[in-house]
């Protein structure tokens, strides 16, 4: 396997001048005006995937490229959250937050936390956004919601967000480059623990995190010297399993009597007598709702 | 990108993301919006995590996460029930909702009136029938589902 | 020597022991035996008391009654000390007190001076057997068995039976610790007590407003001179250094370097033979400190026997039972000021002015009081303020400073104890056959009616009115005569105070006339003329059981020869100038002019057998007379009724400005110091007020809230 994948590699930087061309070639096919206006879309991008190849080949676009890896995949993910945060719809709005999680995990990948990046596009978008999405569905009511359309005092939370994001990002300037090989480490102008920056900056980096092995150091380190933890997260999740059912039971309960009370509601399991039902429900508890437009 | 930078870009990148789920857990009034956006400040939290353990090539970071993660499927799970029963209580998933607890006396928020939406604006909303009844089927459903 | 020690005790233990046992038992147990008791405990009392009288007799007849040089004489006294009451540790630090040594020891020499080492101030409970102690107790003891006999019949059926007795056996306790206390602070506390029982008995019948006021006036005015007689107290603490009577010895107390010292200390009671034997001027502090200190004791007794300006009390406590009437207010209670100046003696000798006082306030007072007295129409009332009338008289004897005078006045409160409580119980008896009326409008001619009653009543009017041979005779005529002796006597010592005394024994003379006249008026209108009943008798007008008849008979029995018994044998004055108080040198060379007994006995009896006729002739017939008379001295008249306006002045100035002071607090409490209470109370409130809307219920405000002050802080820590 590894095997396999160095000869993938050595064959990727042999040939892919070649993959780029090719990729060039298709893409401008594709984009060029033909009697069949399909797949302009996809030409623009392999046209563009292409040229980035490309351009990767050139010493002076190398760190370019790197970066332009990073700050695309950051791009998608900080305008997903973006549009999470903003979108009216939130069914929109868990969507966008998906493509959110999708790109942190690749932010994850990229920096080499391969088994974070699996997690969470399998706990977060596989489960806990879906569950999410079910809440909403099942949660729905009739047309778009008034509160949906509003925000609740903007004009001061989009400014506290904006301080707050100036505060971290000067906090970044002013601190980081003080953590430079040439300052001793333990000097006033170095806060940062001693030994770790040296582990930090130690050339050549003993790049543990980087292992290949990567899983394995990983389970343990966790099951070593975090175990404890490890045991008290599993009885969290526990709790947080008896809890929810907890939660459900004692509301079915109470639905229960609710209807009871009204034996009409919830006979017929078709969804306009779930409708009348509700309806009966959402006038019964008219009053918490009614406190707003009292 | 050396290592300082990389540490730098994902910082921004995390704060980016806390700033934006801080703000839209205070601006949006649906809950299960407001969660998502917990979960936001969340992910903001692991990547400067992550981003500190590669720096200082320490796996205490990830491990971190990994908690993190947990802690994120718990409270998904006890918020969700909870948030389903306040729905069911109220009918509403709208947060000022349950300002009854406020000091006595206090008068309560109440919104301002909204213009109709307009149409253009209105967006359908999928919804989930519960298990075993035959959803009802509007024209177009039926209209598409011929093509299937 | 050991009887007088046990039965100095026991005589205060047996009603104790009787106020104990009828107030556990007396409402459920005893019931209408309730008396039982009481009348075994006063009965034993007084049988102890007269045996106490005769030992202490006995043994006082050792003492020489005259000092000589080589023999000198203090009485005779005999203290029992129970137990340490109170014991404060170097008390005597930075205090200039008057303490006279033991022995040879130089006197007024600081005991606990430097280098003796420290020396505690100890207060006993001590109890004294001495002639004045006796007589004192034997007097009560027997007037408060004759009237726990008398309340059988009178307090009959009424609901608050075994109260009653529960009440009159603690004042027998108290009245008789009173009397027998060899310490100002005991004293202090049972003349505390009487005034307790006094104000329990007067408001005993509390469901009635005038009772209930009554008793509260009695407190109140009592206050007054309570408040004196406290700062007397403690002004003897701070200038004798000690409240004892008596001598005490402590063994042991000075350490062995002092060479002269013997092993042995005494501090020397205010009135232990040490300070009475010594020179006068070494032994008791004289000017402006020893007027104040007579004066202050002065003040209590006026407030507990009803003297001028405190006097207002006793008329209105005839709201009690009648009994108690005779007991408290007329025989035992009211005389205990006179017991204590009496017994204080030489601390008045000290300050010769205040002599001067106390005969001008009794003389004053017995005026008084007989003016008001003569138009009265209330039977107690009349005989209330006999009472005051006579008490002033025993101020008089008293305030002479001679030892005639005090031996008068005493001999004086001694026969008045037995026909003042007479003429009350006689007064009860009148009231029992008339329904409980005792305004002498309402009925008359009683004589038939209560034959009994009349007879024995009629010899309490003579002995009051100091008709020959009857007891107020003997007493009153001393008195008069130990005044008269004093104006000669003063005399050669300044022509002010001459003339003083000389006024007060001509007011003395005029008041044994109105004595007699409105004693009499009081007997004639109740027993002669035209008989009428009131309507509220019903057919109760009848004699009174033999219950309430027998004391009346011993009383009379008692009135009509203890004092020609004692006068004519000198038995009382013997015993009496045997206390130590009284056996004080200084007293002893104004042993002079005993002429003038004939002169003043031949005109006091002509004024009252005067004061008797007047009577007889206004009273008997029609009374068209005194009406014309009421026309014709109608503004003297009408201020006698109204008793010379005090109640009201007192009300003007005393009561109403209190009353709008009271109002003033009240004002500045409400709405000043309450403002203030208040004021902190809206303080949280207005603060709360003002963050109450942060508790607005939105949760998004809350995380908005914390978020900013997340903030402030980050940005605070980043610029700082």
């Amino acid at each position: 396997m590894t095997n396999l994948l160095e000869r993938l590699t050595a064959w990727w930087h042999a040939y892919n001048v070649y993959v780029a061309l090719v990729l060039v070639a298709v893409g401008l096919y594709l984009l060029l005006p033909r009697r069949r206006s399909w797949g302009r879309a996809a030409g623009a991008v392999t046209s563009v995937i292409g040229m980035g190849l490309l351009a990767a080949r050139s010493p002076a676009f190398a760190g370019f490229f790197q970066q332009g890896v990073f700050w695309s995949l950051a791009a998608v993910t900080i305008s997903a959250a973006a549009a999470t945060v903003t979108f009216r719809n939130p069914v929109y709005c868990a969507i966008w937050f998906a493509l959110a999680l999708l790109g942190t995990a690749a932010l994850f990948f990229y920096q080499g936390a391969q088994f974070l990046g699996v997690a969470t596009v399998v706990v977060y978008a596989g489960a806990i956004l879906v569950t999410f999405l079910f809440v909403l569905m099942l949660a729905n009511p009739k047309g778009q919601a008034y509160y949906d359309r509003i925000s609740w005092e903007a004009w001061l939370a989009a400014p506290a967000a904006a301080v707050l994001l100036g505060v971290m990002t000067v906090a970044l300037a002013r601190g980081l480059p003080a953590i430079d090989p040439a300052v001793p480490a333990g000097s006033p102008d170095f806060p940062v623990p001693a030994v770790s920056v040296a582990r930090a900056m130690s050339q050549p980096r003993v790049e543990e995190i980087l292992a290949t092995d990567h899983m394995a150091h990983l389970g343990g380190q966790l099951f070593s010297r975090y175990l404890l933890a490890i045991e008290i997260a599993g009885t969290l999740l526990l709790v947080a399993l008896v809890g929810a059912v907890a939660i459900v039971v004692h509301e079915q309960r109470s639905r229960a009597t609710v209807d009871a009370a009204h034996p009409t509601a919830g006979h017929a399991l078709t969804p306009a007598a779930l409708a009348a039902g509700r309806t009966q429900h959402d006038s019964q508890f008219a009053g918490a709702g009614a406190n707003i437009h009292e | 990108m050396n290592e300082i930078s990389l540490l730098q870009n994902y910082l921004f990148v995390g704060a980016v993301l806390f700033a934006l789920g801080m703000a839209g857990f205070i601006c949006r009034r649906n809950m299960i919006v407001m969660f998502l956006c917990a979960e936001m400040m969340l992910q903001g939290v692991s990547l400067s995590l992550v981003a500190w353990g590669r720096f200082y090539n320490d796996w205490g970071g990830q491990i971190m996460t990994i908690f993190i993660l947990t802690v994120a499927a718990c409270e998904a799970a006890l918020a969700l029930a909870l948030v389903m029963m306040l729905f069911r209580s109220s009918g509403k998933l709208d947060i000022l909702v349950w300002q009854y607890d406020r000091e006595e006396n206090q008068a309560p928020i109440v919104d301002r009136e909204l213009p109709e939406e307009p149409v253009s604006d209105r967006t359908h909303w999928p919804e989930l029938v519960p298990a075993g009844i035959e959803p009802d089927q509007t024209k177009l459903e039926v209209r598409y589902r011929r093509r299937i | 020597m050991s009887r007088i020690d046990l039965l100095i005790v026991l005589i205060p233990a047996l009603p104790l022991a009787a106020t104990l046992v009828t107030a556990a038992l007396g409402r459920r147990v005893l019931g209408t035996a309730s008396h039982l008791p009481a009348l075994l405990a006063t009965a034993t009392a007084f049988v102890l008391s007269l045996v106490l009288l005769f030992d202490v007799r006995r043994e006082a007849s050792a003492v020489p009654t005259q000092p000589t040089a080589t023999t000198p004489s203090a009485g005779y006294e005999r203290v029992v000390s129970l137990w340490t009451w109170a014991n404060i540790a170097d008390a005597y630090h930075g205090l200039d007190v008057k303490l006279l040594r033991a022995g040879n020891q130089p006197a007024g020499e600081l005991i606990g001076a430097p280098g003796t080492g420290g020396f505690n101030f100890s207060i006993d409970v001590a109890l004294r057997a001495d002639p004045l102690t006796a007589i004192m107790l034997a007097t009560v003891t027997l007037v408060s068995m004759l009237v726990v006999i008398y309340s059988i019949g009178y307090m009959h059926g009424d609901p608050g039976y075994w109260r009653f007795y529960t009440y009159v056996s603690l004042f027998v306790f108290s009245m008789t610790m009173l009397v027998s206390a060899s310490n100002f602070l005991l004293l202090y506390v049972f003349w505390e007590a009487v005034g307790v029982c006094s104000y329990l008995l007067i408001g005993f019948w509390y469901q009635k407003r005038e009772a209930a006021a009554a008793g509260m006036k009695a407190f109140l005015v009592n206050r007054v001179g309570d408040f004196g007689f406290a700062l007397g107290v403690f002004l003897i603490w701070v200038t004798y250094g000690t409240l004892n009577f008596h001598d005490v010895n402590y063994h042991d107390m000075l350490d062995a370097s002092d060479a002269t010292g013997p092993a042995k200390v005494a501090v020397t009671g205010v009135l232990g033979t040490t300070r009475l034997l010594a020179p006068a001027s070494e032994a008791y502090v004289g000017g402006a400190i020893g007027l104040a200190i007579a004066l202050l004791l002065f003040v209590g007794a006026c407030g507990k026997s009803a003297q001028f300006p405190l006097h207002v009390w006793l008329p209105d406590a005839m709201e009690g039972p009648t009994p108690v009437s005779a007991l408290i207010h007329a025989a035992t209670m009211v005389t205990a000021g006179v017991y204590m100046v009496a017994r204080c003696t030489p601390l008045f000798l000290a300050a010769p002015e205040a002599s001067h006082v106390v005969a001008a306030i009794g003389g004053f007072t017995a005026l008084l009081a007989a003016l008001i007295a003569v138009t009265q129409t209330d039977l107690k009332r009349v005989l209330a303020y006999s009472t005051i009338s006579q008490l002033g008289y025993m101020f008089l004897g008293l305030g002479t400073a001679s030892l005639a005078g005090i031996t008068a006045g005493m001999f004086h409160l001694f026969t008045h104890a037995f026909f003042k409580a007479l003429l009350f119980l006689g007064a009860g008896s009148v009231m029992h056959a008339m329904g409980g009326v005792i305004d002498m409008r309402s009925f008359g001619g009683l004589r038939r009616k209560l034959p009994v009653t009349h007879w024995t009543m009629f010899i309490g009017s003579l002995a009051l009115a100091g008709v020959v041979p009857l007891a107020g005779f003997w007493s009153k005529d001393e008195v008069l005569a130990a005044v008269l002796d004093k104006a000669v006597a003063a005399g050669e010592a300044g022509e002010s105070v001459a003339s003083l005394y000389r006024t007060l024994y001509w007011g003395a003379l005029f008041t044994a006339g109105l004595t007699a006249f409105y004693t009499f008026r009081a007997f004639f209108w109740t027993f002669y003329g035209e008989e009428r009943i009131p309507p509220e008798a019903g057919h109760h007008a009848h004699e009174s059981p033999a219950n309430m008849i027998g004391p009346l008979a011993v009383l009379a029995i008692l009135s009509a020869f203890v004092g020609w018994w004692f006068a004519m044998t000198h038995g009382f004055a013997r015993l009496l100038n045997l206390t130590p108080s009284l056996a004080y040198a200084p007293l002893q060379p104004e042993h002079a002019a005993h002429g003038g007994h004939l002169t003043v006995a031949a005109v006091s009896t002509l004024v009252a057998c005067g004061g008797i006729l007047l009577a007889a002739y206004l009273y008997c017939g029609d009374r068209s007379e005194v009406r014309a008379l009421a026309r014709w001295f109608a503004p003297a008249y009408r201020l006698s009724y109204s008793k010379f306006f005090i109640d009201p002045i007192y009300n003007a100035v005393v009561v109403l400005p209190l009353r709008g002071l009271a109002a003033v607090s009240y004002w500045i409490d409400r709405y000043v110091i309450d403002a203030l209470v208040n004021l902190c109370g809206y303080l949280p409130l207005a603060i709360g007020a003002l963050l109450r809307p942060l508790q607005n219920g939105v949760v998004p405000f809350y995380a908005m809230v914390m978020v900013l002050g997340m903030l402030v802080l980050l940005v605070g820590s980043l610029l700082g």
